[in-house]
């Protein structure tokens, strides 16, 4: 199986061979770029809208990838900041998305309260402003230390620490209200 | 003195050079435990969710092809070169004919004709400048002749079959 190198450096030749190498890179990674959308967005086709334009515009700009960096990483961290960017850019709160399943009511007892506590934990997130959100996704899903946050959002190391703490302490209050 | 809201969020993220102390002053106030146990539920929480699958993949615009012309049906295949065969056969076939009709064929004089129109032209300003009504005298166009319309149309038909079986060839590549 071809390593994610081979397929970047196939796909920066622009040819038909390059974008099926792409392509595979996509397949690769599509459902945590897609996760990371949704986490932020908690809409499900706005989260795939943005997981795809995550990957035209990487695809765009493939050529300016530093091959020696581990693609996976880049990718989410380019789907947060372009999540981050949509969010600010809207003026109106969209709908937010029920996860849950129309059959819900047939599934075990346990399996119910997972999806239900998984919700939650979801609407939780998305009631919480663009900013707030963006930290908590560098954090705890893409475990990035606080200064990599820093240089990847552009603002100050003390900006990061008082907005994640912030958001955690915001969760922590909405989720503990939900219990 | 309690510990703040940052060195907790700074212990749990393993961010802090004073872990030790703060270890010692969660052994011995609960308040500072009990809100550690807080912020830990939270981190537990968040590591709970679930990924989800897409309902659609998304290398679907990398991995198809650009829309290609059609793959010609195989007696469409066989048709251009039959064309281009029938093509060259008329062709070869013109050629004699062509040799026997052209020295007949009385091409029509661009200067000739120009001259005719030109003389007219004289004549109608000189009936003008008298003001008399112009008179109307037909100009002699040149005849053709059926063989020289016939070799014209031959010609046309050829270069047309020839044309469309090559435009054919390239289509099937």
């Amino acid at each position: 199986m071809p390593t994610d190198r081979d397929l970047i450096l196939r796909a920066r030749r622009g040819d038909a061979e390059g974008r099926e190498a792409f392509g595979e890179l996509v397949t690769r990674y599509q459902t945590s770029v897609f996760n990371v959308c949704y986490r932020m967005l908690h809409e499900r086709g706005e989260a795939e809208d943005l997981a795809q334009e995550v990957f035209i515009r990487a695809y765009d700009r493939i050529h300016t990838f530093d091959i020696e960096r581990e693609f996976g990483p880049w990718i989410r961290r380019v789907a947060a900041n372009l999540c981050l960017n949509h969010l600010e850019g809207q003026k109106v709160t969209a709908e937010l998305d029920d996860e849950r399943d129309a059959d819900s009511a047939q599934l075990p007892e346990s399996v119910q309260e997972i999806r239900e506590r998984s919700e939650q934990i979801r609407g939780a997130l998305a009631s919480m402003p663009a900013h707030y959100r963006v930290v908590i996704e560098l954090r705890h899903y893409q475990e990035l230390s606080y200064e990599e946050i820093a240089e990847e959002l552009k603002i100050p190391l003390s900006d990061v620490k008082s907005h994640l703490f912030r958001a955690r302490k915001i969760l922590a209050e909405k989720l503990h209200a939900s219990n | 003195m309690h510990l703040t809201e940052e060195q907790l969020n700074e212990y749990l993220d393993e961010a802090t050079t004073e872990r030790a102390q703060i270890e010692a002053h969660l052994s011995s106030c609960e308040e500072c435990a009990a809100r550690l146990s807080t912020l830990q539920n939270v981190f537990a929480e968040l590591d709970s969710l679930p990924e989800l699958e897409l309902t659609k993949s998304l290398a679907a615009p990398f991995t198809l092809h650009p829309s290609l012309p059609a793959q010609l049906p195989k007696f469409l295949t066989l048709t251009a070169f039959l064309q281009a065969a029938v093509a060259l056969v008329a062709l070869i076939v013109a050629v004699p004919f062509a040799s026997a009709l052209l020295p007949q064929i009385e091409l029509p004089s661009f200067t000739k004709l120009f001259f005719q129109i030109q003389t007219q032209w004289t004549v109608w300003l000189d009936q003008l400048s008298t003001f008399n009504l112009p008179t109307f005298q037909p100009i002699n166009l040149p005849t053709l002749e059926m063989s020289s319309l016939l070799f014209t149309l031959a010609g046309v038909s050829v270069l047309w079959i020839l044309g469309n079986g090559l435009l054919l060839r390239n289509q099937m590549k």
